[in-house]
């Protein structure tokens, strides 16, 4: 080996990207070979959903332009908390990301272990995660940055969307090196579970935002001249001069009003911070990288310790309806729930932000003043409850068959009827959202003081959605599994996921249908009196299709999954 | 000191603490240029870790590792030039094919084109692997890993090569051909770190042995030194069964 020759190129940082944008390549090619109609169904996905944020923008923009004054105060404060979150949000992103590929995966390990620097393996692991974790947000983003051209004459048009493309880019370094310096932090305090207590720090600092946010909003016996004022002086702390959001934001603003020596000299700034930080904090991790990578690696001493009740503890109890096979199923799943903070977490995290927004609900004083109104609420709240539902059977529910590919062995060696173990499944998922859902539900119908008839209506109609999709996120679970996948994430996003996901939204979008014209039917009639017959009808009709494509997904997945071969 | 006639590896007083559990404790060791040495142990008994710190992926909490005469610390990339690693878990890039791989590797130790080419033409015959080279590797069974990560381990021809299970997953025709490889790779004066269950193996073909258990090297030396401590003419399998059941108290 001629060590010499290796010591003159020591840094292969070129090397390596090629690699990565092989692998790139390669994987797109797949796509392309593998599912081309899924490649092109998530395209077009995208470019629709990237021309609506387009329009929709662009009207705003036009329609604050009508009103000169208020798009002179709005606009700067609009961009300082488009960038505020963007900040925050892409740090914890980067850091989490960053801190899996540095020190939580084998290629790290490898890598290491090759006659290259720290600081290559470093300054890769920062490119990765970077437009890893900033794709995303850049592709929601850039509607955004792009729109904002409609404010200018036609003729200069062009230079302001590529300057506003360039300014948006050049934050991007900022929360990603920091992100990066969060990472290496976590691997020296926190190892091993880093990117666990991430998930739960971004679920609490959005919570608290929320919560923080919510009560500035809300409105007071002042006037609404002194409540604008005590908003904005509230604020005042985005708009720091330190803080890299008020950098874009005012350079954005210079340029919308064509002072262009000021946008420059703030995008300069947001550049050269942007380069220094990236420079600075890469050999700065990559300097101190071999102890925290040690760290790590060895800091969870001898790992913790379960208890292991052979009745199950809680979980007997809330599996107790069950018989006793399918009981031992639904709570080893309960187990593996959680003992994992990343599926928990998450869970915590949708439903803790429904919470938030329903206990704050009175404290935003809005007018009901007529029964509209007062159905209304409940209506959008159910909404939103089945949509989040839909999300997490979707994520969570959905994966449970294919993660026991591996295991199919066991389960079939089970002396019970292989397609039972997918009731087993079933009740665990119903049992979560059950408990979940209802209790925002009854959270939201005392809230909002609703009558006996609706609050009725909205539970049963929250029970069947339950049923719906956990019925078709396991029914489609086993008829569209992928049993080679470990990782839970690719398994919802395959096909079959795809799927499951336009399953479900369909059969909310259907259920919602049906309760929401009998909502707008009712919504003016008095509060006693009980709705017309055929709002009743629709209300039945909604939870009845919840029932039936609930228990058609699961005989169909039922059916395959018993004479599948693994 | 960093000349050819120092050890191909030289662990002194090592010591490797998880938390409060002592994973390795005041190991001393040294492998010589040409010499294959076989580690043993039983599970968690702290193989990997020793591995883990002669490659330079662990810091010990006292001692130093070196690595023909390199200090795998502060001048690890001098070190890591004469080092290859298969790990127990065979790392490949999912979305490459294995020939894609092999050419990675060499492009990292400066290898010509012409060298590349000959080398990987020579492993892919002895290894078996031809058929499957230009399959993305995300298809590979454990033994085809094993088998292109073999290859890359040694494409740059190391003076060093640790291997941890090095046989796991692979066909009895394989493990022939790597047992022969490891051979030939002594004989031109490397050396082989083989950590290892597979007894047999060992035995066939380990110029010293080395028992660890409980994080201390219990026992070392030439399977015959190690029958005359034993004071018995059994197998490596009973000695080594003996010597780990001893210090358990059973």
């Amino acid at each position: 080996m001629d060590v010499e020759a290796l010591s003159v190129r020591r840094h292969m940082i070129g090397l390596l990207l090629r690699v990565t944008f092989r692998s790139l390549y390669n994987r797109g090619q797949k796509a392309v070979d593998v599912a081309p109609i899924r490649l092109t169904i998530t395209v077009l996905l995208i470019a629709l959903i990237w021309c609506a944020l387009y329009f929709m923008f662009e009207l705003v923009f036009r329609n604050l332009q009508r009103t000169p004054l208020e798009a002179t105060v709005a606009l700067p404060l609009i961009f300082n908390f488009f960038f505020m979150a963007m900040l925050a949000m892409l740090t914890f992103s980067n850091a989490i990301i960053a801190y899996g590929a540095l020190f939580g995966k084998d290629e790290s390990a490898y890598l290491l272990t090759s006659p290259l620097t720290p600081l290559d393996v470093v300054t890769l692991k920062y490119v990765e995660s970077l437009v890893m974790a900033s794709w995303a947000l850049v592709l929601l983003g850039l509607p955004l940055m792009i729109s904002l051209a409609g404010l200018v004459d036609r003729s200069n048009q062009a230079l302001f969307y590529g300057l506003f493309l360039v300014f948006f880019l050049a934050f991007i370094p900022i929360p990603g090196a920091l992100g990066l310096l969060l990472a290496w932090l976590a691997a020296r305090v926190i190892p091993r579970r880093a990117a666990r207590v991430f998930a739960v720090l971004i679920g609490v600092a959005i919570m608290v935002s929320i919560f923080w946010g919510m009560r500035s909003l809300q409105t007071s016996d002042d006037a609404m001249e002194i409540w604008l004022r005590s908003f904005q002086s509230r604020m005042r702390f985005v708009r720091a001069a330190f803080l890299p959001n008020n950098w874009v934001a005012s350079g954005i603003d210079h340029a919308i009003r064509y002072q262009f020596t000021e946008a420059f000299l703030y995008l300069g700034v947001t550049i050269a911070n942007a380069l220094f930080l990236s420079w600075a904090v890469v050999r700065f991790v990559a300097r101190y990288f071999d102890g925290a990578l040690d760290r790590a690696m060895t800091g969870h001493g001898e790992g913790v310790r379960y208890g292991a009740a052979d009745s199950g503890g809680i979980s007997r109890l809330l599996f107790i309806y069950l018989p006793k096979p399918l009981r031992l199923i639904a709570t080893k799943d309960l187990r593996v729930f959680m003992r994992d903070p990343m599926q928990w977490s998450q869970l915590a995290i949708l439903f803790g932000l429904l919470f938030l927004y329903l206990s704050n609900m009175p404290t935003l004083r809005i007018q009901l003043s007529g029964l509209g109104w007062q159905l209304m609420m409940p209506f959008l709240n159910l909404c939103a409850v089945s949509l989040i539902l839909a999300t997490f059977t979707c994520r969570f529910v959905f994966p449970l068959i294919s993660l026991e590919g591996r295991k199919l062995w066991l389960v079939g060696l089970l002396p019970i009827r292989r397609n039972r173990v997918l009731w087993a499944k079933f009740s665990f998922a119903m049992t979560i959202t059950l408990a979940v859902a209802m209790s925002a539900m009854v959270m939201s119908l005392i809230v909002l003081e609703l009558n006996v008839f609706w609050s009725i209506t909205h539970l049963t109609v929250t029970a069947s959605i339950c049923f719906g999709l956990c019925g078709i996120s396991v029914g489609l679970g086993a008829r569209l599994p992928m049993y080679d996948e470990l990782n839970a994430a690719r398994i919802a996003n395959g096909l079959g996921g795809t799927t499951n996901l336009l399953m479900s939204v369909v059969l909310v979008a259907i259920v919602l249908t049906g309760v929401g014209v009998a909502t707008w039917r009712s919504r003016f009639l008095p509060f006693t009196e009980t709705p017309a017959v055929s709002s009743i009808a629709l209300c039945v009709f909604s939870v009845l299709i919840n029932l039936i494509v609930g228990l058609l997904a699961l005989r169909l997945g039922g059916n395959h999954f018993a004479k599948a071969e693994v | 000191m960093t000349t050819d006639d120092s050890p191909a590896v030289s662990l002194q007083g090592v010591r490797k603490c998880y938390g409060s559990k002592v994973a390795v404790d005041n190991l001393t060791l040294t492998l010589q240029r040409g010499e294959l040495f076989a580690f043993l142990g039983p599970n968690g008994a702290g193989k990997t870790t020793t591995i883990k710190m002669i490659v330079g992926l662990l810091q010990p909490n006292i001692g130093e590792v070196r690595v023909c005469g390199h200090h795998i610390g502060t001048n690890g990339l001098a070190a890591k030039a004469q080092l290859a690693y298969v790990p127990d878990q065979p790392f490949l890039y999912e979305k490459l094919t294995g020939r894609e791989f092999l050419y990675f590797v060499a492009e990292m130790y400066n290898l010509t084109i012409a060298q590349r080419d000959e080398r990987i033409a020579n492993l892919m015959a002895r290894l078996d692997f031809s058929e499957y080279i230009d399959h993305l590797t995300e298809n590979y069974s454990h033994g085809m890993k094993q088998k292109v990560v073999l290859a890359a381990a040694l494409l740059h021809e190391p003076t060093v090569l640790v291997i941890d299970e090095p046989m796991v997953g692979l066909d009895p025709r394989s493990i022939r051909t790597v047992k022969e490889l490891f051979v030939e790779r002594t004989r031109a004066g490397g050396s082989v770190f083989m950590s290892t269950h597979t007894l047999d193996i060992a035995e066939a073909v380990a110029d010293r042995i080395g028992i660890i258990h409980h994080g201390k090297l219990v026992a070392m030396g030439t399977l015959d030194e190690l029958k005359a401590r034993a004071r018995q003419e059994h197998s490596l399998e009973e000695i080594f069964l003996g010597m780990t059941e001893a210090d358990d108290g059973c």
